[in-house]
């Protein structure tokens, strides 16, 4: 199962190991954002079925709306990774869930599997551990 | 009146001069009233001088005289203490041959006095005060005639009468001068009280802190300048209950809540609310009032303030932004060096499993920090769910079976930790779960491990019990640098005692530490 992934992170570093877990798992990262702005513009460009987003971005604040964006707008499964969780600990609509950073592998490909599991609508297996889901 | 007792002459006398005192007639200037009833005395009886006298002390103050020099009057004192005593008129028909005056002066001097007649003065009480009498040079053996006898009589009454009036103009005079004395005192006061107040206006307006006071019931009526010119009032706008008005309306309830909790208890009362200003925005306001009681403790009057706190909270907003911005700096920069790891061990395969343990800690470190107290809130009791329970809880979620149920189980007594501790607390509980997954409870399917907190005193104790795990054979030989962060962490960090027993049927692990060692900033801040 491949599948076309955006990453929204503005950490360089972050943004480069999640790439390359991503890619080690065979799926295809369409790029990585540093901001809204960015994350918009390769969004636009479609195929995107699943988006990292993280909150704190280099233009601010910026994930949680970015994220509803994507999902709403763009028909994106949106999963935010951040430091910070309890800043969409309530939920946000047009998303599915949070990963709280810093997370390993593991965590990170059980979370994509299952995320994309639900998209294409295949029964999916319990959620894994490190995956807060909303609603 | 009093009743003085009869046969004691002091009490008597007293008395006598108390009530012709009331009179106020000692003393005076001659009076053409009391000189018109003496000449008329005189006529009538036929005789050269007439005259009142009245018994002051042990003299004779003579009110009138008619037809007498002035320097006899004080002999006639014998004659007027007699007739005093007596009741009806006394005569006296030829002093010289009377026993009791033919040694007088006035009868064998020069004035010749031979007759005498005198009637008492009697008050309303039946007191003696004087007498009114006219004396006769030449023996009068026939004595006073009916008419004469009467006169004598009415006109005693007559000088009564003339007395008893100077006695209510003497009263009324005074009462008028008692009330005009209290109208200068009440002036005085209402002086000195315009005066104070005044005083006190020119210090209320004078400061930079809005002042108010109330009535015990609750009803503003003061507010000084400065109360007018922040809120833009009218003057006299926001007596009585109208303050709440100024108020911003969310913040109304909670300030007439407390005032009227103030009110009932005496407590003194303080608020922060949003005040109206008079630009139109609404400015964070410090209000606080204090009653002031009477000698019996009651409340008769509430003294307030209003202080303009706007610098304070927006910096202490500012200080929360700031503070929210770090945190979030700290945990991201767990999130960079996790990937730096994972970056790091790409190129050497070798280092893998490193660089994995590596980033485990790291990532408990981080979650500790997304559950400790952020310290500017730390001495508030935690009512978010960022308690140390929270934090375990989410920390051995990844242990969870597969119908999501948890394997570590936490209970006993909750407490708050705060940043200082959060990474002993992290790194203990870390690396018992890792510990147990690879080798104890965990690390099969049906182990199970109960961690139970325990607050005893002063003490804060934790247990953690490994339940149906593989069999253990007795103290593992060799200690790590899991085994090292251990007891690095409770016994270093957190300053307890930490027992570690490897029984048959599994590992237990006892941490006993300080309850403070938990929020070291808040036991340090009460410190100090």
């Amino acid at each position: 199962m491949t599948a076309r992934i955006l990453i929204v992170e503005d950490e360089a570093l972050v943004a480069m190991e999640l790439r390359f877990v991503l890619e080690d798992l065979g799926y295809i990262v369409v790029g990585t954002a540093p901001d809204a702005r960015v994350a918009r513009a390769l969004a636009t460009c479609g195929g995107v079925e699943l988006a990292l987003v993280d909150i704190h971005l280099s233009d601010g604040p910026t994930g949680v709306d970015l994220g509803q964006e994507l999902g709403q707008e763009f028909g994106v499964t949106v999963l935010y990774m951040t430091a910070n969780p309890g800043m969409v600990s309530h939920g946000v609509p047009g998303t599915m869930g949070v990963l709280t950073k810093p997370t390993d592998e593991g965590c990170v490909r059980e979370a994509v599997e299952y995320a994309l599991h639900l998209r294409r609508g295949e029964p999916a297996p319990v959620v894994p551990p490190g995956l807060q889901m909303f609603g | 009146m009093t009743n003085p007792a009869a046969n004691d002459p002091d009490a008597i006398e007293a008395e006598r001069l108390r009530v012709l005192r009331s009179f106020d007639i000692l003393d005076t200037d001659p009076d053409q009233a009391f000189d018109d009833v003496m000449l008329l005395a005189a006529r009538i009886c036929d005789a050269p001088i007439g005259m009142v006298s009245l018994a002051v002390g042990d003299r004779q103050w003579f009110k009138a005289q008619a037809g007498v020099d002035v320097s006899d009057i004080g002999q006639a004192t014998a004659f007027c203490l007699y007739a005093m005593l007596q009741s009806g008129v006394t005569q006296v028909c030829d002093a010289s041959l009377d026993p009791r005056f033919a040694d007088h002066p006035l009868v064998t001097g020069r004035t010749g006095f031979h007759f005498y007649a005198g009637v008492p003065l009697i008050d309303d009480q039946g007191l003696a005060l004087g007498a009114l009498c006219v004396f006769g040079t030449r023996p009068r053996p026939e004595g006073l005639n009916e008419t004469q006898l009467m006169t004598m009589d009415v006109l005693a009454r007559q000088v009564m009468a003339l007395m008893e009036r100077r006695r209510a103009l003497y009263e009324r005079r005074r009462s008028d001068e008692a009330a005009t004395a209290a109208v200068e005192a009440a002036l005085l006061v209402t002086e000195k009280l315009a005066e104070s107040d005044a005083r006190f206006q020119a210090i209320a307006d004078s400061m930079p802190q809005m002042v108010w006071s109330s009535r015990p019931d609750g009803h503003h009526d003061y507010y000084n300048a400065r109360w007018y010119a922040f809120t833009g009032a009218a003057e006299g706008s926001t007596l009585g209950d109208a303050w709440g008005d100024m108020i911003h309306p969310e913040d109304q309830q909670q300030a007439r809540a407390a005032w009227r909790t103030s009110l009932d208890t005496g407590e003194p009362y303080e608020i922060e609310y949003r005040l109206l200003h008079h630009t139109g925005d609404y400015v964070w306001t410090l209000s606080r009032a204090m009653p002031i009681r009477n000698a019996a403790g009651v409340v008769t009057r509430w003294f307030g303030t209003g202080t303009d706190i706007a610098d304070m909270k927006r910096l202490e907003l500012a200080k929360a932004l700031l503070s929210q911005e770090l945190s979030h700096r700290i945990k991201n920069i767990f999130a960079v060096i996790s990937a730096l790891l994972a970056l790091s061990a790409r190129q050497y395969p070798e280092a893998r499993a490193f660089a994995t343990a590596a980033r485990n800690r790291i990532a408990a470190l981080a979650r500790a920090h997304e559950f400790v107290r952020p310290p500017t809130e730390s001495t508030r009791p935690s009512l978010d769910g960022t308690t140390l329970h929270a934090f375990l809880r989410d920390l051995f979620q990844p242990y969870d079976d597969e119908a999501a149920h948890p394997r570590v189980v936490v209970s006993g007594d909750d407490a708050d930790f705060d940043d200082q501790a959060a990474t002993p607390v992290a790194l203990f509980f870390h690396e018992l779960a890792t510990n147990a997954a690879k080798y104890g409870a965990l690390s099969v399917p049906g182990g199970r491990v109960t961690l139970t907190t325990l607050q005893q005193g002063e003490r804060y104790l934790m247990t953690w019990q490994e339940r149906r795990g593989p069999p253990l054979n007795g103290t593992p030989e060799g200690a790590g640098f899991g085994s090292s962060l251990l007891a690095l962490s409770v016994e270093g960090q957190l300053g307890g005692a930490l027992e570690r027993i490897w029984a048959p049927e599994g590992l237990r692990v006892a941490a006993d530490i300080p309850v403070t060692a938990l929020t070291p900033r808040r036991a340090a801040r009460q410190l100090t």
